[in-house]
């Protein structure tokens, strides 16, 4: 079990200076993020009224393609020099991989967040008042589901040519569920939306925020766990 | 330190590329393994490292079967590779240190550092690996492979590209691995060199041993001019085995 | 056995059009697209099944058959899918004047058909070998297929604004509609082994011309 810490630790730490030390994903994730903010500030700008929902898309749609950027890289860096089979060799679960690099497109995609989010605020007029430990939940649920596919498919996808497309399509297409939620959810922080909406249209219509964040955290949780148990099947050659 | 290898098959697509290994390696013995291009050498070595999952057989490092006792089997194991699974951004140092930890190596500072040593690199220790030769990547590829004490080396194409300085070091460094009581296999076309850490060879011709005898028994000078038709003539094949 | 599968198919959708047209007709008109439809996405979902448990028996056991099956599976889905969608957005145009709106039943609809071309798309396009290949779509096949009912649990948040407001209450109704979906059923089977058997046609002639 102690090992099963320190190989965490390691391959973390390890992630972390690599990408400090080359800076290869973060600035280009920053920029993207934010061409993707203004673009769509601009285009809304006829139906400026709509500023909540559009800013909420913005920042998820942010969220996801430079996601995307950072979990390409992660395993990226691997193939160079055989690292990857360096890993393999080790004496740990291949589970253990998959969780070391998952904290750190999480953790990438915090610090992304930090410089992405008060743009987003402050670009279409948004503010959450003092509910952002709240919207820094929502963020960090997003944040984790976000990278828990794209950490796994990105070991499948790396000896592809067009391994970034293949990797985007396979993200979007499973995170499209989370994103109906967590927008939700933003809706309600960004004061579009009332915290309970009153159902309307069918029964089964769900509109609370603690239910969408509720959701969020069982979507983590399932994905996080078959992703976990899956990444051996995926690594191995 | 023992490694036993079972009727070990594998197939790429139609091609069957390794046929029925078997192949029993005590410790303290080098066995140099030799064969034309597309023989199934690194195959063979993938598939005993456990990065390769043979179609049938079995392997077993002192007992510990490669898939049931994958931890314990996994830490007998030093692998020297083609590439050198060195991370460019981090320095000598680092690296080491991080393969320590991947192998759940506590306090491996004083070990980092003999090892800096018996490499000759610990002039170079702060210096990113990035910027490192051919010969002192694989030398720092070497300590990585050594670092958590392994019962078993397995080497793929050591010494290319290595000048004599290196080459010697190498040549050292597996000569003292093997009198420790460890156990290697090296893949290499320099059959001289190989012969030179060696007591044993081997000739892998279309996924068959086609000769495994010790470097005594056979003439090295035939062996190390032409090994292959070496192993194909007749006296060696001997009907039944392998 | 496959061709009396394929004419006993082909005999229930004639049976169940049939009466779906004569004795089972929905008025208004349009809302017949429904016999289409229903049908459609139970097979659709069922291939998804098959493809899960296919994939899961290739991970288990590593035969090559349960991959072809899985492929099979994919494609005839998808053909299931794009029936399901097209008549979705025939109905939903008929019924409320909109080719598409995002309610819960048409999203899964939706998402189903990507998740089988991305399947497919990853099959095509993933490099290594076959069995590499075969991994990684079984372990996509897994992951979409948890990924379905998160889909359906999400449209939730979203007010269905559009809800069918007809049940099939006549017996008539109701014998086409099974007749209807027993047929597809049937007709799904028998695609599937007709393609899984022509998969692994293709891999004996390669490895035969290989060897």
């Amino acid at each position: 079990m102690e090992s099963f810490w320190v190989a965490l630790k390691a391959i973390f730490v390890k992630d972390v200076i690599v990408e400090l030390r080359a800076r290869q994903v973060l600035p280009t994730m920053v920029v993207l993020g934010m061409l993707i903010v203004y673009i769509l500030r601009l285009v809304s700008e006829p139906a400026s009224g709509a500023a909540p929902l559009v800013g909420a898309a913005a920042l998820w749609v942010a969220f996801l393609f430079c996601g995307l950027l950072a979990q390409e890289r992660s395993f990226a860096a691997e193939q160079h020099q055989g690292c990857m089979d360096g890993l393999l060799l080790a004496p740990c679960d291949p589970g253990t991989i998959y969780l070391a690099k998952l904290c750190v497109n999480v953790v990438v995609l915090c610090v992304f967040e930090v410089i992405i989010v008060p743009v987003v605020l402050i670009v279409f007029r948004l503010s959450v008042g003092a509910r952002w430990p709240d919207l820094l939940a929502v963020l960090l649920l997003g944040n984790v589901g976000i990278s828990s596919v794209g950490t796994l498919f990105s070991a499948a996808v790396q000896l592809a040519r067009t391994r970034g497309s293949l990797l985007s399509i396979i993200v979007l297409v499973i995170l499209m569920p989370l994103m109906v939620p967590a927008t939700f959810a933003l809706l309600v922080l960004f004061g579009a939306l009332p915290e309970e909406v009153g159902g309307s249209g069918s029964l089964a219509f769900v509109g609370s925020f603690k239910a969408a964040a509720g959701y969020m955290l069982a979507f983590d949780a399932v994905f996080v766990v078959a992703c976990w148990l899956l990444f051996a099947v995926v690594v191995e050659e | 330190m023992t490694l036993c290898v079972r009727s070990v098959s594998k197939r790429f697509a139609a091609r069957r590329v390794l046929n029925n290994i078997d192949l029993d390696l005590d410790g303290g013995q080098a066995l140099c393994l030799c064969g034309a291009n597309g023989a199934g050498k690194s195959t063979l070595l993938r598939v005993i490292a456990g990065l390769l999952r043979p179609d049938n057989g079995s392997l077993a490092l002192d007992g510990y079967d490669v898939r049931k006792d994958c931890e314990r089997y996994k830490r007998r194991l030093g692998v020297i590779s083609h590439a050198s699974m060195i991370y460019a951004e981090l320095t000598v140092r680092e690296n080491l240190a991080f393969a320590a930890a991947l192998h759940g190596m506590r306090k491996p500072a004083a070990r980092v550092e003999e090892l800096l040593n018996d490499t000759a690199l610990a002039a170079f220790r702060h210096d990113r690996a990035g910027i490192l030769s051919r010969g002192l990547l694989q030398r720092l590829a070497i300590a990585r492979a050594l670092l958590h004490r392994p019962g078993l080396l397995l080497a793929d194409e050591p010494f290319t590209g290595l000048d004599n300085e290196a080459t010697a070091l190498l040549v050292s460094l597996f000569r003292r691995f093997a009198d420790d009581g460890g156990a290697i296999v090296i893949v290499t076309h320099d059959v001289r060199l190989g012969l030179e850490c060696c007591q044993r060879v081997a000739v892998l011709d279309a996924g068959r041993f086609r000769l495994d005898a010790m470097k005594t028994d056979i003439d090295c000078d035939r062996f190390a001019q032409d090994y292959l038709s070496y192993a194909r003539n007749d006296s060696w094949n001997r009907s039944g085995s392998h | 056995m496959r061709r009396l599968l394929f004419i006993l198919a082909v005999f229930l959708l004639t049976a169940s059009t049939w009466m779906a047209l004569t004795a089972g007709q929905i008025v208004p008109v349009q809302r017949n697209i429904l016999y289409a439809h229903v049908p459609s996405s139970i097979c659709a979902l069922l291939c998804f099944v098959v493809l899960l448990v296919a994939g899961i028996g290739y991970l288990a056991g590593g035969r090559d058959i349960w991959d072809m099956i899985a492929v099979a599976s994919a494609e005839v889905g998808l053909v299931y899918a794009t029936i399901l969608n097209a008549t979705g957005m025939i109905f939903s145009r008929a019924e409320w004047n909109v080719w598409w709106t995002p309610s819960p039943r048409l999203i899964t609809s939706a998402i189903l058909w990507f998740l089988y071309v991305v399947y497919l798309v990853l099959r095509v396009n993933l490099p290594g070998s076959r069995r590499r290949r075969a991994r990684i779509c079984a372990v996509f096949g897994i992951i979409a297929f948890l990924d379905v009912p998160m889909v359906f649990l999400s449209a939730r948040f979203i007010p269905d604004m559009h809800r069918p407001s007809f049940s099939f209450e006549s017996t008539w109704q109701s014998a086409a509609l099974t007749l209807a979906m027993i047929a597809t059923v049937l007709l799904g089977a028998a695609m599937i082994w007709l393609r899984t058997d022509s998969l692994r046609n293709t891999l004996r002639l390669e490895e035969e011309f290989l060897a």
